[in-house]
C-alpha cells in the first residue's frame, strides 16, 4: 500500500503536462467518500490489465470530451512545430535574408517582418523558449523544458508546500500562511510582474520566478482546501495512528490524493503562464533576445501595422491558439472528471 | 456583522502592511543602485556617492522604510530643534518644507562659509539675512548645525567646512562648494499622501499620479458600463439553454475571448476598426489633458478591447451560476406547479443567479487592473496602467511603489465590498 502511493507521488511530479488518471475513481470526490477512501480498489495490480492498457485507459478520458480533444490537438500542434524547429526551420530565424514586410508568398509562407526575417521560422523557434528550453545566464547553458512549464512547476511545488502545511497542520501555520498569501493575491498579477522585473531585470529565470510567485498563492489555496477535506478521511487517521510523521502524511498520503484537481489547475496555469509571457514580451520586458519571442514579435511588428498587418497577425494567432488550446483541454478534462464524480 | 467588518478591516490592514514591506524591500533593495539609473552610466563613483547621500539612501533599510511609510519630519525635528511645516509654493503648488522658528518660516543656506537665514514672506518670497544660530559643538570640536535647505532636505552644515556636493540640475550634474555634510530628505510619508519625488519627472509622485488615476477611472468605468448588461444577459441566455447550440456558441466564444491575451484582442480591433474600416482612431493621442472629454471617440477602441476581454469572464460566471440555480429543486417545483416558464426564470432564477457574478466581479478588479496596463500601453492612453509600466521600465521606485500600493489598496477594498455585498444579497449567509 505504502509503496503504491509513493510510486504515485513520483508519478505526479514526473508528468506535468500529460494527464494520467489510471482509474476514474481516483479523482477526489466530495460526494462519494468511498472513492477517495478506497482509491486502490480497482487499480491494485494483482492481475489487472497491462501497463500500456492502463495508460491508454487513463488517456482515453481526454478523447471522451470533444473540447479536450480539440484543445490537446492545438497544444500538440505547437509542441510538434517546436520539436521540428529544433532540427529544421525553413530559414535561419534571425537572418535578414529577404525584402522587408512581404505578405505571404511561395518562398516565405507567412511573409517577412520589418527586418526581412522569415516569419514562419521565427514563429516555429518561438515555441522553444516557452515550451521546450530555458536559457540559463551562465555561459549560454540551455536547460530542457520551457519557461512557462518551469514556472508552473515552481508554483505547484511552492504552492503545494504552503497549502499542505496550512491545511493539514491548521492553527498557527494556517493563519500565517493565509495572511501572507492574501497579501500576494492582493497584487494585480501584471503589477507584480512589473515590480519583479523592475527590481531584478530581465531574463528567463526572472520570468520563471515571476510566474512562480504569482501562481503559488492560487495553488496553495487549492491544495489547502483539498487538504482540509482529505485530512478528515480514515486513512489519514490510520497513518497518524501508525505514527507517521506529518511530512509523510502531507506528501505521501494527502498530496497524491489531491492530484486530480491539482493537475487540471496546473494545466490552466500553463495557459496563464504563456498568456503572461506573451504579455510581458509584448510590453518589451519578457524573455530576452536573441531567440524570437511571440509577444515581442507582435510588439515589434505593430510599429509597422499600417504597412504590414501579416507580421502582427501570425504571432497573435499563435499565442491565442496555444492559450485557447490549453484552456479547452483543461476545461474539457475538468468536465469529464466532474462527470465521474456525479 | 460589525465583528465581521472589524475583523476583515484588521486583516486588510495587516495585508497592506505586508504588501508595503514586500514592495519596499523588493524595489529599494532589489533594484540595486538607483543613482546609477538617474545619473547614467558615465557618472563617477564620487558623484553617485554624493547623490546617494542627498537622497538619504545611506540610512539603514528599516529607517528608510519608516521614512517612506510614515514620514520623517519627526526624526528631523529632533535634529533641527524647530517644528517643520509644509507650505505650498505659490507658483508650482508643490509642498515646501520650512522650519517654524518662533512663528517665522525659515530656511538656511551656506554661502562662502557664512550661514544665511531665509525667512518666508507672505507672498512666498524670501529675505536673506545673516543667520543668528547656535552651533552645536561635537566631540571633536566640530561646530555643526541642523537646518532646512532650499531643496526640502533637513541638512547638517559644519562651520567652516562646506562639503563639495554634486547637485543634479536640469543641465546635468554641477559641483558646488558650501554643501552640507548630511541629508535627511523630508517627506510626510505614504499614509499622509506623500509618496516622495518621482525620479523620472522630478516632481512629487502624488501630483503626477492623480490625473492618470482619473483617466483610468473613466476608461474602466466606461468598460464596466458596457460589459455588465451585455454579459449578464448573454450569461443568463446561455445558462437557461444549457447544452443547446446557443449555449455552446456563447460558451466557446466567451472562453475564446477570455483566453486571448488583451494585446492580441487590441491589435485585432485596431486592425479592423482603425486600419481597414477607418472608423475609429487607432491610438489615443492626448493633445490636452482633457482630450477625452473633447473627443470621446478616443475612448472607443480602448473600451472595446477591455470589454472584449472582460465580457468572456463575466459571461462564464453568470452562466455557471444560472445553470446551478436552474437545476435546483425550487425551480423544479415552480415549473411543476405550472408557473409560466419565463416567470420562473425572471422572478425565481435570475435573482439568485446574479448574486454570485455580482460579487465575483468585485473580486475581479485585480484582473481589470492588469488588463488596463496592457490596453493603456497599446493605445498610448495616459492612465494609471501606463504610469506603472513607464515607471517600472525607468526604474522609478517611488512611483512604482506608490502606484502599486494604490492598486493593491483598490483591490483589497473592493474585495471587502464584494464580501459585504454578498452578505447583504444573500440572507442565508451570516458572518459570526
Amino acid at each position: 500500500m505504502k509503496m503504491y502511493w509513493s510510486d504515485k507521488a513520483c508519478f505526479v511530479i514526473r508528468s506535468k503536462v500529460k494527464v494520467n488518471f489510471d482509474a476514474p475513481d481516483l479523482v477526489l470526490s466530495q460526494e462519494n467518500d468511498m472513492a477517495v477512501a478506497q482509491p486502490t480498489a480497482g487499480a491494485v495490480p494483482v492481475q489487472g490489465p497491462s501497463r500500456w492498457a492502463k495508460i491508454w485507459k487513463s488517456l482515453s478520458i481526454v478523447f471522451e470530451s470533444r473540447i479536450a480533444t480539440v484543445g490537446l490537438g492545438l497544444v500538440l500542434f505547437w509542441v510538434l512545430l517546436g520539436l521540428i524547429s529544433l532540427v529544421w526551420t525553413p530559414y535561419p530565424p534571425n537572418a535578414s535574408d529577404f525584402v522587408q514586410n512581404l505578405p505571404p508568398n511561395s518562398t516565405n509562407w507567412l511573409g517577412t517582418d520589418h527586418l526581412g526575417r522569415d516569419v514562419l521560422s521565427r514563429l516555429m523557434v518561438g515555441t522553444q523558449v516557452i515550451l521546450l528550453k530555458t536559457r540559463l545566464p551562465w555561459g549560454g547553458l540551455i536547460f530542457p523544458i520551457g519557461v512557462a512549464i518551469w514556472g508552473v512547476i515552481g508554483s505547484v511545488l511552492v504552492g503545494s508546500f504552503l497549502g499542505l502545511n496550512a491545511g493539514y497542520r491548521g492553527g498557527w501555520w494556517d493563519q500565517v500562511t493565509m495572511q501572507f498569501l492574501d497579501a500576494l493575491i492582493a497584487f494585480p498579477v501584471i503589477v507584480l510582474y512589473l515590480v519583479v522585473i523592475a527590481a531584478l531585470g530581465q531574463g528567463d529565470l526572472v520570468v520563471i520566478l515571476a510566474i512562480t510567485v504569482t501562481g503559488a498563492p492560487g495553488v496553495a489555496r487549492l491544495v489547502r482546501s483539498l487538504a482540509l477535506d482529505i485530512k478528515t478521511r480514515d486513512y489519514i487517521r490510520a497513518a497518524e495512528t501508525r505514527g507517521e510523521s506529518p511530512w509523510y502524511i502531507m506528501f505521501v498520503e494527502i498530496l497524491p490524493n489531491a492530484r486530480g484537481p491539482l493537475l487540471v489547475d496546473s494545466m490552466l496555469r500553463v495557459g496563464y503562464a504563456i498568456f503572461a509571457i506573451g504579455t510581458l514580451g509584448f510590453l518589451g520586458i519578457g524573455l530576452p533576445p536573441p531567440d524570437p519571442d511571440w509577444g515581442n514579435m507582435v510588439n515589434e511588428a505593430r510599429k509597422n501595422i499600417f504597412s504590414n498587418q501579416w507580421a502582427v497577425i501570425w504571432p497573435s494567432l499563435a499565442i491565442a491558439s496555444l492559450v485557447i488550446g490549453l484552456n479547452l483541454f483543461a476545461d474539457g478534462l475538468r468536465e469529464e472528471l466532474t462527470r465521474y464524480q456525479k | 456583522m460589525a465583528r465581521f467588518i472589524i475583523r476583515s478591516l484588521i486583516s486588510t490592514a495587516i495585508t497592506l502592511l505586508i504588501v508595503s514591506i514586500a514592495l519596499f524591500l523588493l524595489l529599494e533593495v532589489g533594484s540595486g543602485d538607483i543613482t546609477l539609473k538617474i545619473l547614467g552610466v558615465f557618472s563617477t563613483p564620487e558623484q553617485r556617492a554624493s547623490y546617494r547621500n542627498q537622497l538619504g539612501l545611506d540610512a539603514p533599510v528599516y529607517l528608510r522604510y519608516v521614512d517612506w511609510l510614515i514620514g520623517n519630519e519627526w526624526r528631523a525635528e529632533r535634529n533641527v530643534g524647530y517644528d517643520l511645516v509644509t507650505v505650498p509654493n505659490p507658483q508650482t503648488g508643490e509642498d515646501e518644507w520650512w522650519a517654524d522658528v518662533n512663528g517665522q518660516l525659515t530656511r538656511w543656506s551656506l554661502e562662502d562659509g557664512e550661514l544665511f537665514a531665509l525667512t518666508r514672506q507672505e507672498d512666498g518670497s524670501t529675505i536673506a539675512s545673516p543667520a543668528d544660530v547656535t552651533w552645536a559643538v561635537g566631540e571633536n570640536g566640530q561646530e555643526s548645525f541642523w537646518g532646512v535647505d532650499d531643496k526640502n532636505n533637513a541638512v547638517k552644515w559644519v562651520r567652516g567646512e562646506g562639503a563639495e556636493v554634486w547637485v543634479l540640475t536640469k543641465a546635468g550634474l554641477r559641483k558646488e562648494g558650501d554643501g552640507p555634510q548630511d541629508y535627511i530628505p523630508l517627506r510626510k510619508g505614504l499614509i499622509k499622501g506623500d509618496a516622495g519625488k518621482s525620479l523620472q519627472y522630478g516632481r512629487p509622485v502624488s501630483l503626477t499620479l492623480w490625473p492618470r488615476v482619473r483617466n483610468t477611472l473613466i476608461l474602466a468605468g466606461a468598460a464596466f458600463l458596457v460589459v455588465m448588461p451585455i454579459a449578464l444577459v448573454l450569461g443568463i441566455i446561455a445558462g437557461i439553454n444549457e447544452g443547446r447550440p446557443i449555449d455552446r456558441f456563447i460558451s466557446v466564444t466567451s472562453l475564446g475571448a477570455t483566453a486571448t491575451p488583451e494585446f492580441v484582442t487590441g491589435i485585432f480591433l485596431i486592425m479592423i476598426f482603425g486600419i481597414w474600416l477607418k472608423w475609429l482612431p487607432a491610438v489615443a493621442i492626448f493633445t490636452s489633458p482633457d482630450a477625452i472629454f473633447e473627443n470621446p471617440l478616443l475612448l472607443a477602441l480602448p473600451v472595446l478591447t477591455l470589454t472584449a476581454v472582460e465580457l468572456g469572464y463575466v459571461i462564464r460566471m453568470t452562466r455557471a451560476s444560472m445553470v446551478e440555480v436552474m437545476g435546483s429543486p425550487y425551480i423544479r417545483t415552480a415549473i411543476l406547479k405550472g408557473m409560466p416558464y419565463w416567470r420562473v426564470v425572471v422572478r425565481h432564477a435570475v435573482r439568485n443567479a446574479l448574486m454570485a457574478p455580482i460579487t465575483i466581479i468585485m473580486l475581479h478588479v485585480n484582473w481589470l487592473i492588469g488588463g488596463v496596463v496592457v490596453v493603456e500601453t497599446i493605445f498610448g492612453y495616459p492612465g494609471l496602467g501606463k504610469y506603472i509600466f513607464d515607471a517600472a521600465i525607468f526604474g522609478d521606485v517611488n512611483a512604482v511603489e506608490a502606484a502599486a500600493m494604490l492598486t493593491v489598496t483598490i483591490a483589497v477594498l473592493t474585495r471587502i465590498l464584494g464580501d459585504l455585498a454578498y452578505t447583504f444579497l444573500n440572507p442565508r449567509i451570516r458572518y459570526a
